[in-house]
């Protein structure tokens, strides 16, 4: 690599170390890197605890039973990815940012040095994933040094993989191979379907038993080679030979990756730049609060006008819009896996009540879908100027923001639901009316405490690349927050149900109703909270 | 129309405004005029309602903006810097939203033809995120009109424009005034202040340096050999100061 690149490289290291440490300097920085650090240490903790007594023994400590499931699935996983980067690739292979492009592609360096200098970027942050991937894994691999080693070196694989496949694809575009793309593809989808009809119309052989047969074929040897070089890694018996071999064949098929690659490059500069400009493009929108989808289309038919319903209308009207043009997909993929929840519980016998399926619930619901679906202030950052000058009163911009995410959360709930009780047997219909009811409250106090949180300490929605402490650290911290705020209204309205019952009626109605008002109104009064977190927010302190 | 009085702004432990009192009346055009962190933005923005005052009154339209908030803006039309439009609207979208914002009824009328002035009604339907920075401006203008807002304010009005819209803007901002609006445009471009504004106002790290019609500051620099006079008059003003503080 050139001198110069590869000290831009070690200055740029630099300055990421400098920026973690800046944000060390900060209160609420040391507050979020402390919890994140303290929340894995005791992770890690448990881990290791559990595993010393034995409490996750029909797993974990079934070390030899892992290694088979690792030697056996890990190949088939990896080629299914490849096959899906041939299928959707579009993206750039190697990114490079708009200031990298004006900068280095201009300077005086060769288009190799440049691929080694992104390459070496990335082996840099696949060191700090490998350190991180490692504390879990060692458990597994028996020393961190194998962990480590087996961790880094897959991790380079992928990446090059789904490189040298993407460039491969692009090379080959508007040859007379191209032509073989898609009929390929629908003779491997034909396959795959037929083989998951014959397992599921063959009783005694299930596709888990199918697999493992094409694994240990000679056929499916010779296609998951590589790919059983990164398995072995895994679950290689000790450092030396094993380890060595395995990790060495690992280096060279690298190694030979990198070459193709650079090879490749050649042939595919001017689409690379065209992908760098797209990506960019959608990565400083979506850093300004923007939609990454957006992009898709340029004219579409406007709605000519909006609702105002006392200025709660134009708000939401606009959160609706951005979902229905940006996050449809994302909530297609949400209904649908409410959907499936009800059959996949049954198929597995697990019951709605079981601790697994209560913290998938609780999981689901307070993290994954409020970090996925966005589509109230916190995806609105930049834009707080335009609610704030305009003459609509603070609680109904911020009525008007919970809106669309509180109905689009209910209507994923509810879809749950349904699922649960049209195919889990045991559930009732009157309990599930009930649980129903209790929705919508408890879906406006955990968007209106989650916005309340982002106006009072406003921060961006994505991290600072690699090992930004702060951001995981924070994250951690909301979930926390959120649970407190969601368990102490849950134990006030249960305890107020309760005292209905007990002292007033005992009427499982009445205490219910009881329980339900109390809700609402903490949530109503979260809202006070959030319209005072909106008055106080203050838009970017430019003072030009 | 505008009055503002004794008017502070303070970010943790730095002043950015300090006692600033100015008016500006129907029909007048100020322009605030001084270097990077002067305090004009600030004003701007402590003025529409963004950032709120550490001290002083600002009035709009007669309405308090910390005490009447809402109707004020009911009168203000803000054009930022940069405007941060949604890029998953429209162009028309944008306008049906500031109307059902400002709850206007009928303003298919006045938006079309705003549309046509500003030369983007062959844009109508395009999602904002394909524009240019010179239309999502022109956007950003139409918005700020169509409620015909009694004080506007202008913050880099000319950024990304084209020779066309720079024309088209300041032949918008005349016809605003004469139409009685009072105005207030923040730029580093002394060349439209010279062409618009009836007054106009130096600002230097938060402090006025001096406020008064356009013909009183050109009067005092005279005639000079500089293209600009009120170039000359600007550094005149900024650099006596920074004299007398040396």
């Amino acid at each position: 690599m050139d001198s110069a690149l590869f000290r831009l490289l070690l200055m740029r290291l630099r300055a990421g170390i400098r920026l973690r440490l800046i944000q060390l300097t900060t209160s609420r920085g040391l507050l979020f890197s402390v919890s994140f650090c303290g929340i894995i240490w005791l992770l890690v903790v448990a881990n290791g605890s559990s595993l010393e007594t034995g409490f996750l023994a029909d797993a974990a400590s079934d070390r030899q039973a892992l290694s088979t499931q690792i030697s056996t699935y890990m190949p088939l996983g990896m080629l299914a990815m490849s096959l899906l980067t041939v299928v959707l690739s579009t993206g750039p292979t190697f990114h490079f940012s708009p200031t990298e492009i004006n900068f280095l592609f201009t300077g005086p360096f060769r288009r190799r040095d440049l691929i080694i200098y992104k390459f070496s970027a990335y082996v840099a942050g696949a060191t700090l994933s490998s350190a991180l991937i490692t504390i879990f894994a060692q458990a597994q691999t028996g020393s961190a040094l194998t962990a480590f080693i087996a961790s880094l070196l897959t991790l380079i694989f992928v990446q090059l993989n789904s490189a040298v496949i993407g460039m491969a694809g692009q090379a080959l575009e508007g040859s007379r191979l191209a032509r073989f793309r898609w009929p390929a593809i629908a003779l491997l989808s034909a396959a795959v379907t037929a083989t998951v009809v014959y397992a599921w119309m063959t009783p005694e052989c299930s596709l888990f038993d199918l697999l493992v047969e094409f694994r240990h074929s000679w056929i499916g040897t010779i296609i998951l080679s590589p790919y059983i070089v990164f398995a072995e890694l895994f679950v290689a018996p000790s450092l030396f030979p094993h380890l060595f071999v395995w990790a060495s064949i690992a280096v060279l098929i690298n190694a030979a990756l990198l070459h193709l690659a650079i090879k490749l490059d050649t042939r595919t500069t001017d689409r690379a730049l065209k992908e760098n400009a797209r990506q960019s493009d959608r990565w400083e929108r979506i850093t300004q609060g923007g939609s990454f989808w957006a992009t898709e289309r340029t004219e579409i038919p406007s709605i000519c006008r909006a609702p105002i319903v006392v200025g709660l209308g134009p708000i939401a009207w606009r959160q609706a819009l951005n979902v229905a043009r940006s996050s449809f997909r994302v909530v297609a993929v949400f209904v649908g896996m409410a959907a499936c929840v009800g059959p996949v519980l049954s198929a597995a016998g697990i019951s709605v009540t079981d601790t697994r399926a209560v913290l998938f619930f609780y999981i689901f619901f307070v993290f994954i879908l409020p970090r996925t679906l966005v589509c109230d202030f916190r995806g609105d950052l930049s834009r707080m100027e335009v609610y704030k000058t305009l003459p609509i009163t603070p609680w109904r911009i911020c009525a008007g923001q919970l809106v669309t995410q509180v109905v689009l959360a209910c209507v994923v709930a509810v879809t749950m639901i349904v699922s649960i009780v049209v195919f889990e047997d045991g559930v009732r219909v009157p309990d599930a009316l009930a649980l129903a009811a209790f929705v919508f409250p408890l879906t406006v106090l955990l968007y209106t405490v989650e916005n309340t949180i982002h106006l009072l300490f406003p921060t961006k929605l994505l991290p600072m690349g690699r090992a930004d402490f702060e951001f995981l650290g924070r994250s951690l911290v909301e979930f926390i927050a959120k649970s407190i705020a969601i368990l102490a209204a849950a134990a006030a309205s249960a305890a107020v149900g309760l005292m209905t019952f007990t002292t007033i009626r005992p009427s499982l109605v009445l205490s219910g109703l009881a329980s339900w008002i109390t809700l609402t109104l903490i949530g109503l009064l979260t809202l006070v909270v959030m319209q005072y977190a909106f008055r106080r927010f203050a838009v970017a302190e430019n003072t030009d | 129309m505008i009055t503002v009085t004794n008017f502070g702004k303070q970010y943790k432990g730095f002043t950015a405004v300090k006692n600033l009192s100015f008016s500006v009346e129907p029909g007048q055009i100020l322009g605030l005029v001084g270097s990077n962190g002067a305090g004009k933005t600030t004003t701007l923005r402590a003025l529409c309602g963004i950032v709120p005052p550490t001290s002083g009154r600002l009035l709009v339209a007669g309405h308090d903006i910390v005490r009447e908030p809402i109707e004020a803006k009911q009168n203000i039309g803000y054009i930022p810097d940069d405007p941060r439009l949604f890029d998953t609207m429209t162009v028309w979208e944008h306008l049906a939203f500031t109307a059902a914002a400002y709850q206007l009824v009928d303003f298919e009328e006045t938006a079309e033809a705003l549309l046509v002035s500003f030369e983007l009604i062959h844009k109508r339907d395009t999602l904002v995120h394909n524009l240019s920075r010179g239309m999502r401006q022109k956007v950003a203008i139409a918005c700020a009109f169509l409620h015909d807002p009694k004080v506007i304010l202008f913050d880099e009005p000319l950024t990304g424009l084209d020779p066309q819209g720079i024309r088209g803007i300041q032949q918008a901002i005349r016809e605003r005034a004469h139409s009685g609006a009072a105005i207030i445009i923040s730029s580093h471009l002394l060349s439209l202040f010279e062409n618009l504004c009836t007054h106009i106002m130096v600002l230097n790290l938060g402090e006025c340096r001096r406020f008064g019609t356009m013909s009183d500051v050109l009067s005092e620099v005279g005639e000079t050999d500089s293209n600009s006079a009120l170039e000359e008059a600007y550094f005149s003003i900024t650099q006596d100061k920074e004299k007398a503080e040396a």
